[in-house]
This record gives C-alpha cells, sequence and structure tokens, in this order.
C-alpha cells in the first residue's frame, strides 16, 4: 500500500490536474453544501454584525439624543443669556447721563396681598439702596423703594393705590397726579375739563415731590371720559413699564451731584431735557 | 380634645411652615409663571380654618402669629389682616352652632362666605384709611377671582390642617377645644 502511496505521489503534478470523474462527481455534489454553508456563514455573520451595529448605533442614538438634549438646552441657556445681556445693556446704557448711582436689581417676588402692588427685588442696603430711591427700566417708571433690609427691599410699584406720581403731559405740560388702580392700569387725577389733551398723550415725570428726577416716561393716556358733575376729567393710563414682564430694574441712588443739579435749576434743565 | 401645649406649639410651628411656602409660592413662583393678577392669601384660608374649627383662648395670639408671617411677604403688616381676622372669629362665634363642614361643597360655601366677611372688613377699612369710599366696590371685586380659587382648594388644605391640628373630621357643631 505504501508503495502504492508512492507511486501515485511520484505520478501527481502540482502545477497541473486534470480532475477524475470520480472527483468531478463529487466535487459537484458536494460543493453545493460548501456553499450553501459558506453562505449562511456570511449570512450568520452580517446578520451578527448588523445586530452588534445595531445595538451599537442605538447605544449611539441614545448618547447622540442626550448630547442634542443637552446642546439644545444649551442654546436655550445661551439664547436667555443673550436677551438678559440686551436688556441689561440697554438698562445700563439708558439715562446714561443722570447723576444718579444706578445699581441694577432683579425682582424676585411681588407683595403676596391683592391689595398692594409691590415688588421684592435681591438687592437691599449691603448694595447701597436707600429707601424712597426711585426705580425704572429703559421703558420708563417702576416705583421707588419702600422698605429696605440688608439683601433686599420692597418696592411700591406705580400700580399701588398708595403711590402717587406727579406728572406731566408731555404735549401740553399740563400737571396731573397718577394713581394706581386694579387690573395693572393707573388713573390720572386733577386734570380740569378744559386742558385739551388727548388719547395718547404722553406722562412724564413731573419731578415735583423729591422721590422721582423729572421727565422719566410714566405712561400713556388710553381713555378720557367727561363726566357731567365735577370739575375735572376721568383718565385712564396704561404704566410705560410692562409690569407683566418685569424681570430687572435699575435703581436710582441719589449722589451729591444730583442733589446738587435738582438744586441748581440751570444743570436740572440740561438733565431734564436729556432725560425725556 | 384638649391639646397639651406641646402639642399644640407643634401644629401652632408646622402650621407657619406651611403657610410660609405657601407664601413664596403665591408671592414667587406664580408671578414666575405668568400669574399676576390676583394672589392666592392663603393666610386668610389658614385663619379661616382656625375661627371654625377651633376654640382656645391663645387663638388671637396665634392669628397675630400667622399675620406677622404674612407681613414678611406683603407691605399689607400685620395689623390689617388681624383686625380682619377678629372680625370673621367674632362672626365664627356666633354661628359656629351651624356650621357643620360635613362636605367639600359646604366647606367651599362657607370659606367662601367667610372671605367675603374678611375682604369687605378689609376694603372698607383701605376705604377709610385713603378716605375714599368710591373705591370700596372696584378692591373689593380684586379679592373675588382670588378667593374663589381659595375656596376650591379649601376642603384640601382644612383636611390636611384637621390632621395638624388633630381635630376629628366634620360630625357634631363646629369647634373643638384645645
Amino acid at each position: 500500500m505504501g508503495i502504492l502511496a508512492i507511486y501515485g505521489i511520484s505520478q501527481k503534478q502540482f502545477n497541473l490536474d486534470e480532475p477524475s470523474l470520480f472527483h468531478q462527481i463529487v466535487t459537484e455534489f458536494i460543493s453545493p453544501m460548501q456553499k450553501g454553508l459558506a453562505n449562511s456563514k456570511k449570512n450568520l455573520s452580517a446578520l451578527w454584525e448588523n445586530y452588534l451595529s445595531i445595538v451599537n448605533t442605538s447605544k449611539e442614538n441614545v448618547v447622540l439624543k442626550r448630547k442634542i438634549s443637552r446642546l439644545e438646552n444649551d442654546l436655550t441657556t445661551i439664547e436667555e443669556m443673550r436677551k438678559e445681556n440686551l436688556r441689561l445693556k440697554r438698562l445700563l446704557h439708558f439715562s446714561d447721563d443722570q447723576p444718579y448711582k444706578k445699581i441694577m436689581a432683579q425682582v424676585v417676588g411681588w407683595d403676596s396681598s391683592n391689595e398692594f402692588k409691590v415688588i421684592r427685588l435681591n438687592r437691599g442696603s449691603l448694595h447701597g439702596l436707600k429707601p424712597m430711591s426711585p426705580v425704572v427700566t429703559d421703558h420708563g417708571l417702576v416705583g421707588y423703594v419702600y422698605r429696605v433690609t440688608e439683601n433686599y427691599s420692597d418696592v411700591l410699584t406705580i400700580l399701588d393705590q398708595n403711590n402717587r406720581v406727579d406728572v406731566v403731559v408731555e404735549r401740553t405740560r399740563t400737571h396731573g397726579i397718577v394713581e394706581g388702580i386694579f387690573n395693572f392700569k393707573c388713573v390720572l387725577k386733577y386734570i380740569t375739563k378744559n386742558e385739551p389733551i388727548e388719547v395718547g398723550d404722553k406722562l412724564i415725570t413731573a419731578g415735583v415731590g423729591g422721590i422721582y428726577p423729572k421727565g422719566i416716561k410714566v405712561g400713556m393716556i388710553t381713555d378720557i371720559s367727561k363726566e357731567n358733575f365735577g370739575m375735572t376729567l376721568s383718565i385712564e393710563v396704561i404704566p410705560s413699564v410692562d409690569f407683566h414682564k418685569l424681570e430687572e430694574v435699575l435703581v436710582l441712588i441719589q449722589t451729591d451731584e444730583a442733589v446738587n443739579a435738582s438744586t441748581d435749576p440751570v444743570s436740572s434743565s440740561v438733565t431734564k431735557e436729556s432725560q425725556i | 380634645m384638649k391639646l397639651r401645649f406641646s402639642q399644640l406649639m407643634t401644629a401652632f410651628a408646622i402650621s407657619l411652615g406651611i403657610l410660609v411656602g405657601l407664601e413664596i409660592m403665591t408671592s414667587s413662583l406664580l408671578p414666575a409663571l405668568g400669574w399676576y393678577e390676583y394672589r392666592l392669601t392663603f393666610n386668610v384660608l389658614i385663619i379661616i380654618f382656625l375661627a371654625i374649627r377651633l376654640n382656645s383662648a391663645s387663638l388671637p395670639w396665634m392669628i397675630v402669629g400667622f399675620q406677622l408671617i404674612h407681613s414678611v411677604f406683603s407691605v399689607e403688616g400685620w395689623a390689617l389682616g388681624t383686625f380682619a381676622s377678629l372680625i370673621v372669629m367674632l362672626v365664627a362665634n356666633y354661628l359656629k352652632e351651624l356650621l357643620h363642614l360635613t362636605t367639600a361643597l359646604v366647606t367651599m360655601v362657607t370659606v367662601q362666605l367667610f372671605q367675603l366677611v374678611w375682604h369687605v372688613t378689609v376694603a372698607l377699612v383701605i376705604c377709610l384709611k385713603i378716605s375714599n369710599f368710591e373705591k370700596f366696590g372696584m378692591i373689593l371685586w380684586s379679592f373675588i377671582p382670588g378667593s374663589i380659587l381659595l375656596s376650591l382648594i379649601s376642603p384640601l388644605l382644612f383636611w390636611l390642617l384637621e390632621r395638624i391640628w388633630q381635630v376629628p373630621s366634620e360630625s357634631g357643631p363646629a369647634g373643638v377645644d384645645i
């Protein structure tokens, strides 16, 4: 047998081979199975690879979704910061030439009673706030500091019925008093029926009374009704400041310069015009 | 059922804590969510509960305590509400035998009526102070929406306060000695 095998090897050519009939038949029979197995293996490995890839994709998806959510949050925060930045810039540049020390504060709360329209600020005496200091935004007058603690202060807004603001109608220079009523509106009082005021007229502070500097926007006349009795008009005023959107305010602290300006008629009138 | 002094003080302290939480909610959280127009005056609700459901010589002092806490959150101060509380207590004393808060609806209606007494008193005092009674209707009207909401909440808050003050749920004449 060994000799036969050696003979066979000696007769074998490795560079070229002519398959025998047996070889051909067996090969033709076996090969499809090999092919099938090979394909299955390919399919199985593709399935496995797909499965793994889906698992990985799904994990990646979760990570990406988290990332998107975080980025969206960041975007919202940045947008809020951008808006806040704009508001603060406007607020800081508002009435730059006023001889007042300006302290920025945030509104942290409202009075918990219905009958008082008071806001609470996150700045107090430690930050330099003083009672009776006027509080403004770039839109106009908010009110004045009513009470101060070390870190907080309460501001009596112009919406409060206890706050009376001496105002001037910008166009006619007519004096009157603005008083808070309910529903976030005010009334203008003591305007006689013969005054030529109209709906749309703007009101500014008169600078009388020692609290508010002259020329700060207060509001706009939205309704005038003449009653049959009495000498005065019934006038409704919408404040310049939108109290529903009040977030940051500027507290004006009187400096020595401001005191001098209020006593000096020339510089006072310059300040008035620039404020308007 | 009489409460011991320590139990009374504990109930008082817990109620004060609840009032602080509710005041923070009404003065900061609700405005932050856009609720500006009407305030929910929870101190009124708690004081009405005390006036209707408890009998105690120390009640006026406790009411002053609640009002002092309220004055931290409002420039109204403690005095105006304390005066209104005394009027509410007087009315509640006269009506105690008639008051049976047996259902949520009865509680809501009763609380609404007592809130009306409170707000009429407050509106009258404010008008007197500003010497202008023309505003009476307007001031009173401003209280109404908030008070209706409080009345709707009242059964829940009363249920909670009954447990804190260890007052048995309403089954007989209102008012429990403490």
